[in-house]
């Protein structure tokens, strides 16, 4: 199957429910083990799991990482989200993060930490790719930024992302 | 971002994780806690607050969510819901793009589903035999004895039916009237 998705599904997107388990397997690391613990299973994640998708991305470079997060949004339901290729960048406008709104019709109660996970894990991504990632905003919408060292990023600003409100 | 799409095999991963960090013990309190008391709460007020006609709600439409293609055959009576998995969505996904970081993946649901029925007051009779395809029957805690016979609940759509259905016992993963995932008499 021809997909810029490194694990494909015989359906054309997940069941929202799943983020249900995303947001308690968080609260169940935080609460459990502690927030550097929380921090080492994204980022373990991000250079194991997602292995394939840094590989693509380390030879494909951003025209690979715009066609990964165009396909992998069109694969979330509820998301509304713009992926922009620019020289030396990838700009992913969330205006609708499909899992916090899943997770706020839901009435779950949604770990504040929860948009922390974007930037810890595409960052041990971007990172494992040769790139830098950035986060900014959060709490149902937000711009991920995926650029090469020619860009020359500020560091990430904590401050920057915010917490999540239930 | 974390996403649905792929679930199936980010949640495998995190066990191979849970392991590595906490050993079975925290793997099982995950499933516990993090699964049947958090993320699938709904499921669980449901079926202790309507028993069988709970599971049929809940995996009626979990299912159906999961498995478009209806993989998957719900039968139920007034005292047992069975379901029987000819192509499991779940571990599917993992057998066709060749994931793997947990040594049996399929533990998961009796992990979550066994102490979820055991507060509501039912038993499990369970195999799996690693392929995407097993069969589960709920029963009040009260009753015993061995598996029900081939077909008694399913009838032709029982999994066991299938030409590949190992003949030998033995090759399958089984629980007989249990509810902890440790309960599993092992494939030998």
């Amino acid at each position: 199957m021809n997909s810029p998705l490194p694990y494909v599904d015989t359906k054309p997107q997940g069941s929202a429910d799943f983020y249900y388990a995303v947001n308690a397997t968080f609260r169940f690391i935080l609460q459990r083990l502690g927030r550097d613990a929380w921090r080492s299973y994204l980022e373990e994640m991000g250079r194991g799991y997602f292995a394939k998708v840094n590989e693509q991305w380390s030879r494909g470079g951003l025209p690979a990482v715009a066609e990964y997060w165009r396909a992998f949004f069109a694969a979330e339901p509820g998301a509304d989200v713009e992926v922009r290729q620019l020289a030396d960048r990838v700009e992913l406008e969330v205006r609708t993060c499909p899992a916090i709104a899943h997770l706020r019709a839901g009435g779950r109660e949604i770990v504040k930490e929860y948009c922390q996970h974007c930037y810890l894990l595409g960052s041990a991504r971007a990172q494992a790719a040769g790139l830098t990632m950035r986060l900014q905003g959060g709490d149902g919408s937000c711009r991920h930024t995926y650029a090469t060292a020619a860009a020359r990023l500020a560091p990430q600003d904590p401050a920057q992302i915010k917490e999540v409100r239930s | 971002m974390i996403g649905c799409y792929d679930f199936c095999g980010h949640y495998e991963w995190s066990f191979g994780w849970f392991e590595r960090v906490g050993g079975h013990a925290l793997v099982r309190e995950y499933w516990n806690e993090a699964i049947n008391h958090d993320s699938q709460r709904h499921a669980r007020d449901l079926i202790r607050r309507e028993g069988i006609p709970g599971m049929l709600k809940y995996w009626g439409h979990t299912l159906t969510e999961e498995s478009p293609s209806l993989g998957f055959n719900i039968s139920h009576g007034p005292d047992v819901f069975r379901i029987d998995f000819h192509d499991c969505p779940s571990r599917g996904f993992l057998l066709r793009n060749g994931l793997r970081n947990y040594r049996d993946y399929c533990d998961h649901c009796m992990g979550w589903t066994g102490p979820m029925l055991a507060e509501a007051g039912f038993v499990v009779d369970h195999e799996h035999n690693h392929q995407g395809q097993c069969w589960w029957e709920m029963r009040p805690k009260s009753a015993t004895g061995p598996h029900a016979p081939v077909g008694a609940v399913a009838g032709a759509k029982d999994v066991r039916l299938r030409p590949e259905w190992p003949k030998d016992p033995r090759q399958l993963d089984r629980y007989t009237k249990a509810s902890d995932p440790d309960a599993k008499m092992p494939a030998s």
